[in-house]
């Protein structure tokens, strides 16, 4: 073995070893370009889809998107969703070009990511189609209160919305997995006090009433 | 009618054997005793002879039967009910020949006749009678009669003439027997309960039936039998004796009627008709005071309680019902107490009662009263049963209580104010009785000849009356179901038959009387006045609300099939309208703006908008222009949702209906907003219901929201995107003045159709006009309301206010809506001009002169205002849409050219030998129109002058309607062109009011006079102007746009109104008429 050969022989490994690579890095970035143009496809397909079935109607009316607007956002509701689906998909192909490289801590990281996503999605389906259900019962309840007559219909209208709209923010919460003990806890507690409120309000103001039923019920002593 | 048309009419409707069997179920009687109707041979009786020439008058009157009184031979003692020979006629009335020629005569001209058969009893001169004296007791021939040795036998019977008999035996001192009669002692009664007596009666009707008879009255049938211990009325042998009789005509005799009179209560007289097998028809005899009693009291509960106790009669049975008879009117049948009132009422002069009843006729009764009269008589016509009308009632014949019996009711027939009534020329002494002489009743007043000539009299009244009653088939056989309305004066009821209904409405009251009639059954119905034919309102969910005067009567036909009268406006939406269930208000419709759950319910919904809601609605509208055609679907082409405040909201849409763009802007009300379901109840296109929520959705022209918020969109120059295109609201410069500042408080008026838009008024300020169909181009009547307006300052236009307007981006906006300035006035010159020519018509004042003077003065002001609005047109303002040009030779021969083309296309399509023959000369005229030789202008003009497009207002014009006419393109009515277009287009106008007004030669001279007064101002008021040098050098022109017109009008009847091709035919020949050499 000469010198030369010996001073060659890294470089050869070296190249040998970029020989191999180079191919595998060209398959991963071509693998990624793909999942970029399938992404890119995907959440035109979504948006479109969406739009065909009247989404946009849905959160429109259920008020997320004037909520996104009001935040600033200069989207919707179903271009979230297909954002959240193009990085789905880009993270995908990202997973695999990775995957291919060999990357094995990344492709992990990417993996978690990945299965996040999924959620996001439907989080957020449960709270378009959610804040849409809670609209819908709280102007029901408004508009049969109104046709009782009875004052602050639409206090009690919005009073039900509301209350179906925190459970439906926390089943998205809890779907995505985040917050988990101390949402629900803080649900408890939050409940509890109300109950207690209530409890307190009726048992007080109605104490009188209360004992006359009571009494009428069980009176005391017969004369 | 004449009796060859009868002859043609019954010929083609060819009733079937069954339905003529039952031919007295429509009949009207006319009851006529021979010897009062007309003598013919001047011995002062009546005879057949005479009632033979009189039948003209009978057919005439509308009867379809004639029922004479008892013409055998007879001592005369009571009015020929006591016959002494069956088989004859009696001498003073003619002959058994005259008898048959009479019968052939009546049934030629369609009529019926029934005779009397009296067999209860005869005469005592009866030869039976004189036999049965003379044999000896128990024999056969003694057995004819019903014979008792003492006058105690059936002494339960009463006695009916109480003021002449004391008993109903009389004692014979041949036979030296007491003989039975229960009417007058010289009138024995027979025995039926001799088979030979019947043998002899089916003897007698077999005589009179082979001769042609079609019915008998059975006289005083209840007393045929006797039976001890009985009242001796109605026993059940009788009605053996009747089904014999009845078994004899069914058998021998099919079609021939059996009328009984019973005068009994209905319940009594029930038994008469038997199952169908004893008597085909009975008089109702209790039915008859209670008219007069429900006048008399005027309170309707005596008709109604007595109908209402009125059995039920088999299917093949008929009342007879009658006001007067013969006989005295009869209060039998009545309790005593209300005996008494009818005595207080109607006799008071205690000469009029006989027996128990009233003996005068109908007029005097009712005081003379026209309306009472004709009140009874139409309560008479349209009660359930076939009246019969005694004769002389129906002119009011008056009678004479002095005359002994019941002869005041029996006076001569009044022909005419001759000797003795036109009766006979007989001399006045001679006569049987002497004919009504009084002042108020006598025949100089009331007489036949008198009241054929006077087209209101009670004889012509009663004609058309008969006539009416004829067309239905519900007055005869129909069922009576009486309406219960609060007001008792009022009786009202309804007469169905099948699918029929006839409506009778009466006020028993002297005063006007309001009622509220429940007609819910027959909601949707639109009743006709059977009398004028005018429709009504239809019957909706409230109370009819009818109006009566005193005395007033109503016959409504509850036509299923007539149309609502045109100024009815909808108040109720109609039940049949389709029913669309929304659940998101306007949303509903569109597909994507709808939750993904509601995509299909949307997507139907737009369908059945677009392909069922939308035709029915366009197809029934008086603008869309190809009527009666079936259009399948209607897409919409743009829509927009105007949304102006959370509750008050428009879809606005263009529907294209065959190719053809259609503006239609919808309206939703909800059933808690009565006030708002109530203005598009007028133009409902569809109910609705959301929920629990109902509703319809209109025409939103009819809303007032929506005309309010377009007048104010107007104001501030607002913008609606649609779909595809834009809505433009834009004010003219005067907006501010016309409209003021407080328009959004006007009220909206009722909407207004007209043949190619609709309008409404908003308060007296404002005038909104929707056109229906877009036609891309400016607008003329917006250019020249502007022009007129804003530039000329013409004063006899309707200033415009604001437009709507439709742009697409491709191709010329169109104008959907203008609003203009509501003008006061009397309607538009063609119905003001129809007007007064029927006027004239009727009153016939027209002779030659200046008889239409104040039509004249209107004329000369209308031209008047012609020429300004073409002196205006004719100003340089610098627009050059409107500047005016020079008139050369070449437009002449331009014009000359297209109308010679007209003429050609029109020749091709008229069938008028009269004007193809004059077809050279039609060119040669329009050749011969020489232009101006002077200087002339071509200006912008009406272009569709006509009398419908000029307002009369305090004696002036306004003019209106620039769009030309509505079959061209806009551009077209745009081109500037002679003046004396508009005076041709005018000119013509009055040749059509004169035809509409009458097709005779009547208005002629009106046509002249108004035609050359009109030429005449114009051409004074245009003089000067500009317009041209002289009128006379424009004749020609004249003359060539009037040929134009013509032809044009021409080839519109023969595609629209061939019945009125006769008018712009007449136009041109007259045109040629007067070229000719």
């Amino acid at each position: 073995m000469t010198t030369v050969e010996l001073t060659l022989e890294p470089l050869r490994v070296f190249l040998r070893q970029m020989g191999d690579f180079l191919p595998r890095l060209a398959a991963a970035l071509l693998i990624v370009l793909i999942g970029w143009f399938l992404a890119r496809a995907a959440r035109y397909a979504v948006v479109r889809l969406l739009r065909a079935v009247n989404f946009h109607v849905v959160t429109e009316r259920s008020g997320v998107d004037a909520f996104l607007r009001d935040g600033g956002l200069r989207i919707d509701t179903a271009e979230i969703l297909g954002l959240t689906v193009y990085w789905l998909v880009l993270l995908g192909a990202l997973v695999v070009g990775f995957n291919s490289l060999g990357l094995a801590y990344v492709t992990d990281l990417l993996v978690q990511v990945v299965l996040f996503v999924p959620r996001v999605i439907l989080a957020v389906l449960i709270l378009a189609f959610g804040a849409y259900f809670a609209r819908f019962v709280g102007q029901a309840l408004a508009a049969w209160c109104r046709s009782l007559h009875v004052q602050d219909a639409e206090l009690l209208g919005r009073l039900a919305q509301y209350a179906i709209l925190t459970f439906v923010v926390l089943i998205a919460l809890d779907q995505m997995g985040i917050g988990g003990d101390i949402v629900r806890q803080s649900f408890l507690v939050v409940l509890a006090g109300l109950v207690l409120a209530l409890a307190l309000a009726f048992g007080l103001a109605g104490k009188d009433w209360a004992a006359d039923l009571l009494e009428r019920w069980w009176p005391r002593k017969r004369p | 009618m004449t009796s060859t048309n009868a002859a043609e009419a019954s010929a083609l409707e060819q009733p079937d054997a069954a339905e003529q069997a039952l031919w007295y179920k429509d009949a009207v009687i006319y009851q006529v005793h021979v010897k009062a109707f007309f003598d013919s041979n001047n011995d002062g009786m009546g005879d057949f002879r005479g009632l033979t020439s009189k039948l003209d008058y009978i057919e005439e009157l509308g009867v379809s039967a004639i029922w004479l009184l008892p013409f055998y031979p007879s001592p005369l003692k009571d009015d020929g009910y006591d016959v002494s020979d069956y088989h004859n006629v009696h001498p003073q009335y003619g002959t058994v020949a005259d008898f048959k020629l009479f019968v052939r005569e009546a049934h030629r001209r369609g009529l019926k006749v029934i005779t009397e058969l009296v067999v209860n009893h005869t005469s005592d001169q009866h030869p039976w009678f004189q036999a049965a004296r003379r044999a000896p007791p128990g024999s056969s021939k003694r057995g004819y009669y019903v014979w008792s040795d003492t006058d105690q036998k059936y002494k339960g019977t009463r006695i009916i003439f109480t003021d002449t008999e004391t008993s109903n035996w009389t004692w014979d001192p041949v036979a030296k027997q007491y003989y039975w009669h229960r009417f007058f002692s010289h009138q024995p009664d027979l025995n039926f309960d001799n088979p030979n007596v019947l043998k002899a009666v089916f003897r007698t009707m077999r005589f009179w039936l082979d001769m042609g008879v079609d019915g008998f009255r059975l006289d005083a049938v209840p007393y045929l039998i006797e039976r001890e211990g009985t009242s001796n009325e109605n026993v059940p042998e009788t009605h053996a004796v009747l089904r014999k009789i009845r078994e004899l005509i069914d058998r021998s005799y099919p079609h021939k009627l059996l009328l009984a009179e019973a005068n009994m209560w209905p319940e009594d007289v029930r038994p008469y008709f038997g199952e169908g097998d004893q008597c085909h028809m009975a008089f109702h005899f209790p039915l008859m005071p209670r008219m007069y009693m429900a006048i008399a009291q005027e309170d309707r509960h005596p008709l109604v309680e007595i109908l209402a106790q009125t059995p039920d009669i088999p299917e093949v049975c008929q009342w007879a019902i009658f006001l007067r008879n013969h006989d005295e009117l009869t209060l039998e049948m009545v309790t005593s107490r209300e005996r008494d009132y009818m005595y207080r009422m109607y006799a008071a002069d205690l000469q009029a009662r006989i027996n128990l009843g009233i003996r005068r006729r109908l007029a005097p009764l009712m005081e003379n009263d026209p309306e009472r009269i004709k009140l009874m008589n139409s309560l008479l016509l349209s009660m359930p049963g076939s009246p019969i009308v005694y004769y002389g009632d129906e002119i009011g014949m008056g009678d004479n209580i002095y005359l002994g019996d019941r002869n005041g009711v029996r006076t001569p027939m009044q022909w005419s104010l001759d000797r003795n009534a036109g009766f006979s020329r007989a001399d006045p002494q001679r006569l049987y009785l002497p004919p009504i002489m009084d002042p108020v009743y006598g025949y100089q007043a009331v007489n036949v000849e008198a009241q054929e000539r006077d087209p209101a009299s009670l004889l012509n009244w009663m004609k058309r009356m008969l006539r009416v009653r004829k067309e239905s088939r519900a007055f005869g056989r129909g069922r009576l179901v009486f309406l219960k309305p609060g007001n008792r004066k009022i009786l009202a009821y309804l007469r169905e038959l099948g699918d029929e209904a006839i409506l009778c409405v009466a006020n028993l009251s002297r005063s006007a009387q309001p009622v509220e009639l429940d007609l819910k059954r027959y909601r949707g119905r639109v009743p006709v006045e059977a009398l004028g034919r005018t429709s009504f309102p239809p019957i909706g969910d409230l109370p009819y609300l009818l109006t009566l005067p005193a005395y007033g009567f109503y016959w409504f036909r509850l036509a299923a099939d007539a149309p609502p009268p045109s100024w009815h406006a909808e108040m109720i939406v109609p039940e049949e309208s389709p029913v669309l269930v929304l659940f998101d208000g306007w949303v509903s419709f569109f597909r994507d703006q709808v939750v993904p759950w509601r995509m299909g319910m949307a997507e139907a919904l737009y369908r059945s908008l677009e392909s069922q809601v939308l035709p029915r609605y366009v197809e029934s509208q008086r603008w869309y222009a190809a009527k009666g055609e079936r259009l399948e679907a209607t897409p919409v082409k743009d829509h927009a949702v105007w949304e102006v405040s959370e509750r008050l909201s428009w879809l606005l849409t263009i529907l294209d209906v065959r190719g053809v763009d259609y503006f239609v802007p919808l309206a939703l009300a909800w059933e808690e907003d009565e006030e708002h379901v109530r203005q598009l109840a007028q133009s409902t296109v569809a109910r609705v219901r959301q929920q629990a929520n109902v509703g319809v959705i209109g025409d939103a022209i009819a809303d007032e929201g929506f005309c309010r918020n377009v007048v104010k969109a107007i104001g501030e120059s607002r913008a609606i995107a649609m779909r595809r295109g834009t809505l433009r609201f834009t004010p003219t410069r005067v907006f501010r003045e016309l409209a003021g500042e407080d328009f959004a408080a006007l009220s909206v008026g009722s909407l207004l159709a007209q043949s190619t838009n609709t309008s409404v008024t908003l308060g007296e300020r404002l005038f909104l006009k929707c056109y229906r169909r877009l036609r891309p181009g400016m607008n003329p009547e917006l250019e020249v309301g502007r022009y007129l307006t804003e530039v000329a300052r013409f004063a006899n236009c309707v200033p415009v206010a604001g437009a709507v307007e439709y742009a697409t981006g491709e191709g010329e906006p169109a104008t959907l809506a203008l609003l203009q300035a509501y003008v006061p006035n009397q309607g538009d010159g063609w119905s003001f001009t129809l007007d007064y020519l029927q006027r004239q018509l009727e009153t016939a004042r027209a002779g030659p002169g200046d008889s239409y003077g104040a039509y004249v003065l209107l004329v000369q002001t209308l031209a008047a205002r012609t020429a300004e609005l073409h002196r205006a047109f004719a100003l340089r303002s610098g627009d050059p849409a409107f500047d005016p040009e020079p008139l050369g030779a070449a437009d002449v021969e331009g014009w000359k050219a297209r109308v010679r083309e007209e003429a050609n296309e029109t020749l091709a399509m008229v069938r008028s030998e009269e004007l193809q023959a004059r077809r050279g000369q039609l060119f040669a005229l329009i050749d011969a129109c020489a232009a101006p030789r002077g200087a002339a202008l071509r200006i912008r003009h009406h272009g569709d002058y006509h009398l419908g497009q000029v307002l009369v207002a305090n004696n002036d014009f306004i003019i209106i309607d620039f769009e030309g006419e509505p079959s061209r393109p806009l551009a077209e009515s745009r081109r500037k062109h002679s003046p004396l277009r508009d005076v041709a287009g005018m000119l013509r106008s009055f040749s059509y009011a004169k035809w509409s007004a009458t097709r005779s030669g009547a208005l002629d001279a009106w046509e002249r006079e108004t035609r050359r007064a009109f030429v005449d101002a114009y051409a004074a008021a245009a003089a000067g102007s500009g317009l041209f040098e002289s009128f006379e050098d424009v004749a020609g022109l004249l003359r060539l746009f009037e040929l134009e017109k013509a032809l044009y009008e021409l080839r519109y009847e023969i595609n629209n109104r061939p019945e009125w091709l006769q008018v712009p035919l007449a136009g041109i020949l007259a045109m040629l008429e007067e070229e000719a050499p």
